[in-house]
């Protein structure tokens, strides 16, 4: 009876999780172009070989990893602080909250495009405060740095709210006599933040690292957006923001190459295995934890 | 934990809603053979403007049977989104246009789509540009995927009032005679932008494919070679000096900045095929009037233009080919010329006095149908490679890049070398 019960998430876990992976695997190891329908079969590693030494995919893991610190770091930082902050005794508690929650619920294409506008390079609102401080302009996507910073802000204002929450309510269980205790022994806001708080919210932040990691190396949308000409997926005229996503779509849908193309997306899935693994173990060591 | 009848009832209520989920995830769409004497609904997916709205409801009139679905999208995303129904064997519309920067990939997947010369349009093979025929045939000769609709003939819109004020003359004729060759036409850039203070074209890019469209041989040769040295070096190299002479906007090419540029008036001159008059038009409609349209320099050449395909999964592939033959019809091609501006790509209709004779009011009245159909005619066009619309990004993004300062002019040709050698072997 158990069994019938959860039945229905596992069939279409199997059919829309599990076969189009294993699926995926099988076309990693083939050739398979759409341009050109002859050249099919069996092509083992070749692939993957390709992968180790192709100057698109080197930088493409380089940006997509140098916008994943730009992003994680930060966000998860600033998502412990609201999250602290949003713990006191607040006026207008609720509304507070709900509306960190805004940023995540809102629809990404949307909130994208309404950057684009910020990110303008002529009539661009981030340019024009920058030359209200006395700062000259700066193209956008004329270079990696300001173009991973404009993507880091994007993917940062839609995560940190919900980060935040989900470490307010981890917050929220730790029992109020520690903190007594803690300030009786002379403990500072800051102290006990680190040396209290943190270690006993620590499954929770793992938790996020992990989501984060997941989320943050499959970048997509943002880059995508960026780009003057979306279609092309080049990210930038020269490659300067293109993640791996969207390389991984470019060799697939402009190149028509779908055997490279899942090849790659199997690297990128255990590439992120690898890195979610080893933020969790950092991030127990930091946090003192013994797990 | 022990259920209770009640739990079963949960339980399986649960598992129904599961299998209906799945059985919802099944594309609708055209997938559902019409039964004879029922409605057939007929999908057509395109971009941009087709003139397509008022035909629809003529068809519809015609045919009662029939219910025509608009399907209008992004250009690439149109093109990309056929593919992959291609592929997934399901979902694809029962019309698909095709422009002729993507019919060589498509025509190697011949077997995808309805032969149409099963259907009979050998017949109207000899009312074509011959090599409009021919570029949507298969290698073989065998199998004709697609009809034409417009050929994108060359010219050279410009705004009358941006050329006055900057102190340039304004008749067409004598604004033509500024640049017979492109060396001219930068140096008439240079004039206006010293006396305007502004910018003369929208972007380095729309000199480019027009340049290169004009080459005998563009990127690619007939033996699908890549060829770098002949026709795209002249065209980066004019370019490159248009770009340094100060005369770009830098405005991206379709993008929103760039159609903003239109209602500001910030570029003067665009290279414009036929099927650009209606762009501007749906962009800038406040600019009615203010555009005239002029010769290219350099002589014919194309840009665009497109095909209707009927892939072979629609299930009413004899309606859909019935609609298609009907679109490519003189009528209705003349019919969307006046309306869009899209020329049709059947010689035969440029003498037709409804085109011979049409002025077109938003560009100052000018003989748009004898302008654009005189490029259609003088056109060698130029053998368009399988990997031309990646190659041509490549080139495109390393122009852009000079434009934006991150690659040193000197530079650039080695650079656009490396990166279109990359996508022809991508």
């Amino acid at each position: 009876m158990p069994y019938v019960l959860i039945a229905p998430f596992f069939i279409l876990f199997a059919i829309f999780g599990l076969f189009p992976l294993i699926f995926n695997g099988v076309v990693a190891l083939r050739t398979w172009r759409l341009d050109d329908p002859a050249q099919d079969g069996w092509a083992g590693l070749a692939n993957f070989e390709r992968l180790l030494t192709d100057e698109d995919f080197g930088n493409a893991l380089y940006n997509t990893f140098g916008i994943f610190l730009l992003s994680t770091v930060p966000q998860l930082l600033l998502a412990l602080c609201v999250a602290f902050l949003l713990n006191r005794r607040l006026r207008g508690q609720t509304w507070f909250r709900v509306s960190m929650l805004l940023p995540y619920i809102t629809p990404l294409t949307a909130s994208t495009l309404v950057f684009l506008v910020v990110f303008g390079r002529d009539t661009g609102v981030a340019n024009w405060v920058l030359s209200v401080v006395g700062v000259d302009a700066i193209d956008w996507r004329a270079g990696k740095l300001q173009s991973w910073v404009a993507i880091a802000t994007m993917v940062n204002w839609k995560w940190i709210g919900y980060n935040a929450l989900l470490y307010l309510s981890a917050m929220q269980t730790i029992p109020r006599d520690i903190y007594e205790a803690s300030a009786l022994d002379g403990a500072t806001a800051w102290k006990q933040l680190w040396r209290i708080t943190v270690p006993m919210i620590l499954p929770v932040v793992i938790f996020t690292v992990v989501l984060s990691t997941i989320g943050g190396l499959q970048l997509f949308t943002e880059p995508m957006l960026l780009d003057s000409n979306p279609a092309s997926a080049s990210g930038g005229s020269n490659g300067e923001w293109q993640t791996i996503a969207q390389l991984i779509y470019k060799v697939g849908w402009k190149n028509l190459n779908l055997g490279y193309a899942a090849a790659m997306s199997w690297a990128l899935f255990l590439i992120i295995v690898v890195v979610a693994v080893v933020n969790t173990v950092l991030t127990n060591r930091l946090g003192g934890g013994k797990r | 934990m022990r259920l209770h009848r009640s739990g079963w009832v949960v339980a399986t209520a649960l598992v129904a809603v599961g299998a209906l989920t799945l059985a919802g995830c099944k594309g609708g769409g055209s997938d559902e053979p019409s039964k004879p004497g029922g409605a057939v609904e007929l999908k057509i997916a395109f971009w941009g403007d087709f003139g397509l709205d008022e035909l629809k409801a003529k068809y519809e009139a015609a045919n009662p049977n029939v219910k025509i679905v608009l399907n209008s999208g992004e250009y690439n995303a149109q093109h990309e989104d056929l593919q992959k129904k291609l592929i997934a064997g399901s979902g694809a519309p029962d019309i698909a246009a095709i422009d002729e920067g993507f019919i060589v990939s498509f025509r190697s997947q011949a077997d995808k789509f309805v032969n149409l010369l099963d259907k009979g349009a050998s017949k109207y093979q000899d009312k074509y540009l011959g090599w409009k025929w021919k570029q949507s045939l298969s290698a073989d000769g065998k199998t004709q995927i697609g009809l034409g609709t417009d050929v994108g003939g060359l010219a050279m819109c410009y705004r009358t009032d941006l050329f006055k004020a900057a102190g340039l003359p304004v008749e067409r004729d004598k604004v033509s005679a500024l640049w017979p060759t492109w060396d001219d036409f930068i140096k008439t850039g240079q004039d206006y932008t010293a006396k305007s203070k502004k910018k003369f074209v929208d972007n380095g890019t729309n000199l480019f494919n027009p340049i290169l469209g004009q080459q005998p041989v563009g990127f690619y040769d007939e033996s699908e070679t890549l060829k770098m040295d002949g026709g795209p070096k002249a065209a980066f190299d004019l370019t490159l000096k248009a770009v340094g002479a100060g005369l770009s906007a830098n405005l991206p090419a379709f993008s929103p900045e760039w159609n903003a540029g239109f209602v500001k008036g910030d570029f003067a001159v665009l290279a414009c095929p036929a099927w650009m008059q209606g762009h501007i038009k749906n962009t800038a409609p406040d600019t009615a009037g203010k555009w005239d349209v002029a010769a290219i320099p350099g002589g014919g050449g194309n840009w665009g233009g497109s095909f209707l395909t009927v892939p072979k999964q629609s299930k009413n592939a004899d309606e859909a080919y019935k609609l298609l033959e009907w679109l490519i019809q003189p009528e209705q091609q003349i019919e969307i010329f006046k309306k869009v501006g899209n020329l049709p790509s059947q010689p035969a209709l440029y003498k037709d006095p409804a085109i011979a004779d049409f002025k077109n009011p938003f560009f100052s009245n000018a003989p748009v149908g004898q302008i654009f159909s005189k490029t259609a005619e003088g056109l060698t066009p130029q053998y368009l490679g399988k990997k031309n619309g990646p190659t041509r990004v490549a080139v495109e993004n390393v122009i852009n890049s000079v434009q934006a300062g991150t690659t040193k002019p000197a530079d650039a040709w080695a650079q656009a070398l490396k990166e279109a050698d990359k996508a022809s072997k991508a």
